[in-house]
């Protein structure tokens, strides 16, 4: 059964991504709504599976590591499978009503989509690093041609300098790859912490490691090295910037923090740490006053995302050096925080987009007097809101109070001030927003209905990043099921 | 001006500083034996792999997972491509030289190379080669073709020119969902088939990525009619 499961995951997406590329925009969605039905399906039914049996090691093609690719199948992976598998419906079941089926090159949009889709579980089940690379690399590549489709010259660029961003990240981190294959001729990553664990680390494991961890931070769009993430996600269509801000920055995100628990204490260090963790709170803060400051709807939220991404660079230092119950209080909490703001962030996109097809443009100002036509989503968008501001009982809120108690468990008390700002900061851009929509202005009464199905869907994503908080306990009980280390069952 | 000339400073340093250090961790490298000894793994598995040579064992058997997704890559580089392509463009004349020397030398050299395209192929079993360099010879051929000005309708975006970037990714993915149907791993050889099965992956393999390269050599202008954007500056 397990087998099956594993192979329908795999086989679906890239499936459905070239049956889609045969057909046009009309038949690709009714194709792809079959193909996210059995996606969905399998996803689930792994997920239960191993929240029942555990974890294990899949090897692929038959080889076993380190001749051959081993997946890692665990709780973590399991439980970001099933995420990408619920955003990236919403968001697939959006853009076949969101987006203009007359116009040729959009038959594109649905093979690109499901080969992103593939990319993401092949990052999250990756167990060897070369293969994580490739994951990386269908991820950009889909991503980069998403923002770019049908696009003017602006999109054109905007997608150029994401794919000049992403190429050099990737390249940094396979440098790195590189060398750690060449000090320890494996390139399995549980292989290597083995090795690690027993040897002294080899002179210049660390470089490898800080090159890996570099090129990652500028895939996720880490301060300072954010400014293609605006461009990039504000320009895309929604449906797409929802995808690139919800999974694919965290996918780069997710590779980094686990060679950091692998590695990290080994051939890590706290000067290291301590300067991720500040460059994520830079990002926090200077992320979020850029939000604060823009005058293009969707350019707020791709701010906030650079804002929301900083947070996740505090499990650095949270987890270097700290004991064993400090450490995990803050993976569950950067978890958390992973799964709250890609639901909330992909609803708050799909929103926006409702809400600039409503009034026919981008600008904030322009929102004046929406409140009174699509109450819905911008309902949906404040709900999405409260879970950045981290509000109770959000699941932003929970993984924030678990971030709080790691830094107070770890003795890293300024990392409570980071903690405190982001959620003022993030308060107050979203009620910017919502200042501009209650504003009435004479010449604004004809508005564009867009069709229901589009604003139901931010809703449902809204409202279970609010109930996620509530179900936290749960959601973190399969992250740390028993794993076999002895393979493939 | 100033600013200028400290920011290349710096940017030289930062370059010397990593060159060095990078020299410095492979040099360390060089004169250290990796605990695994993957090399010798892999002749010990040579004989189960289907073929003689180990860089087509790695890439069509032991870690094939990576191959399979990165001819995804490929097809995806396609796909943006020609979802940027204006069909006008192919028919353009000006795209198309009239030089009597590059039709009389396409005589010898599209016949030759397409040869040598093949014998690359083949040669992927016992030493270097295989549907990667068969394909880029290939694709080489079609660009010289097309500079030539002959037609190839079937480089139009159409139904054809998407079946043919498909179609390698699509043989390949059938075979590995095959063994798992039958109980096995996804993507592992039933045993007495790896060679004939490695034989007919690299020979479809070989059609689409030459397609994948030729598209996006044809495709290269940008269309002009737009979408409104969302995001940009109105």
């Amino acid at each position: 059964m397990t087998l099956w499961l594993m192979a329908g995951l795999l086989f679906t997406p890239l499936a459905w991504a070239v049956l889609t590329l045969l057909t046009d925009f009309r038949w690709g969605r009714w194709v792809t709504s079959f193909g996210i039905l059995v996606q969905v399906l399998v996803s689930l039914g792994l997920w239960l599976t191993i929240a029942r049996d555990g974890g294990f090691y899949y090897g692929l093609g038959g080889w076993d590591a380190p001749l051959g690719i081993e997946l890692r199948v665990d709780g973590l992976a399991v439980t970001f499978v099933l995420l990408t598998a619920v955003v990236a419906s919403a968001c697939g079941w959006h853009a076949g009503v969101y987006i203009d089926p007359d116009k040729a090159w959009h038959r594109y949009f649905w093979p690109l989509f499901w080969f992103l889709w593939s990319g993401l579980n092949a990052v999250w089940l990756g167990g060897d690093l070369f293969n994580l690379y490739v994951g990386l690399e269908l991820i950009s590549l889909s991503a980069v041609g998403l923002v770019a489709l049908g696009g003017k010259a602006a999109a054109l660029r905007a997608s150029l300098r994401y794919l000049l961003a992403a190429l050099l990240g990737s390249l940094a981190y396979l440098l790195g790859v590189a060398l750690l294959y060449g000090q320890f001729g494996s390139l399995s990553i549980a292989g290597v912490a083995t090795l690690l664990a027993d040897n002294p680390a080899p002179a210049g494991s660390g470089l490898a490691l800080a090159l890996m961890v570099t090129g990652l931070s500028l895939k996720t769009a880490l301060f300072p090295l954010h400014q293609w993430l605006p461009p990039a996600h504000g320009i895309a269509k929604s449906p797409v910037s929802a995808l690139l801000s919800a999974l694919v920055v965290k996918a780069s995100f997710y590779i980094a923090a686990r060679l950091w628990l692998e590695f990290g204490a080994t051939i890590g260090s706290f000067a290291a740490a301590q300067l991720v963790g500040l460059l994520g709170s830079a990002a926090v803060v200077w992320g979020s006053w850029l939000a604060f400051r823009q005058q293009q709807l969707k350019q707020v939220v791709a701010y906030s995302s650079v804002a929301q991404i900083g947070y996740l660079f505090l499990l650095f230092p949270l987890t270097y050096s700290v004991s064993e119950a400090v450490s995990l209080q803050a993976q569950q909490g950067i978890t958390l925080q992973v799964i709250s703001h890609g639901l909330a962030k992909a609803a708050m996109f799909l929103a926006a987009g409702n809400l600039i097809l409503s009034v026919g443009s981008g600008r904030i100002e322009a929102l004046a007097g929406v409140s009174r036509f699509l109450p819905f989503s911008l309902f949906s968008f404040g709900l999405a809101g409260v879970s950045l501001m981290s509000l109770p009982p959000t699941g932003g809120f929970t993984a924030k109070w678990l971030l709080l108690q790691a830094s107070l468990g770890s003795g890293q008390w300024w990392w409570v001030a980071v903690l405190l700002a982001g959620g003022l900061l993030s308060a107050a851009y979203v009620f910017r927003i919502y200042r501009a929509s209650f504003l009435e202005r004479p010449e604004t009464d004809r508005f564009y209905h867009p069709p229901r199905s589009l604003e139901v869907i931010p809703l449902i994503l809204a409202l279970l990043s609010l109930g996620l908080g509530l179900a936290s306990e749960q959601v973190l009980s399969v992250m740390a099921l028993p794993f076999e280390e002895a393979g493939a069952p | 001006m100033m600013a200028g000339w400290v920011r290349t400073l710096i940017t030289t340093l930062l370059c010397l500083t990593l060159s060095g250090a990078l020299a410095a961790s492979i040099w360390a490298i060089a004169g250290n034996p990796t605990p695994v000894d993957l090399p010798r793994l892999l002749s010990e598995n040579m004989d189960r792999s289907g073929v003689a040579h180990p860089v087509t064992a790695v890439l069509l058997n032991f870690r094939s997972y990576d191959t399979l997704l990165e001819i995804g890559v490929l097809v995806i580089a396609g796909i943006a491509g020609i979802s940027m392509a204006k069909t006008a463009s192919l028919e353009d004349p000006e795209l198309r030289t009239s030089d009597t020397l590059l039709y009389a030398l396409q005589r010898w050299f599209v016949p030759l190379m397409l040869v040598l395209a093949g014998y690359l192929l083949w040669a992927g079993a016992e030493r270097p080669g295989g549907a990667f360099q068969a394909g880029a010879v290939v694709a080489a051929t079609g660009v010289l073709m097309r500079l030539g000005g002959i037609p190839m309708d079937f480089l139009r975006p159409g139904l054809l020119l998407r079946l043919g970037l498909g179609l390698g990714f699509s043989v390949f993915l059938v075979v590995a969902v095959a063994s798992a149907i039958g109980g096995e791993a996804f993507l592992a050889y039933p045993p007495g088939l790896t060679k004939a099965l490695i034989v007919v992956i690299e020979s479809v393999l070989t059609l689409s990525i030459a397609m994948v390269l030729l598209a996006l050599f044809v495709s290269a202008p940008v269309n002009d009619a737009e979408d409104p954007e969302e995001g940009g500056p109105a």
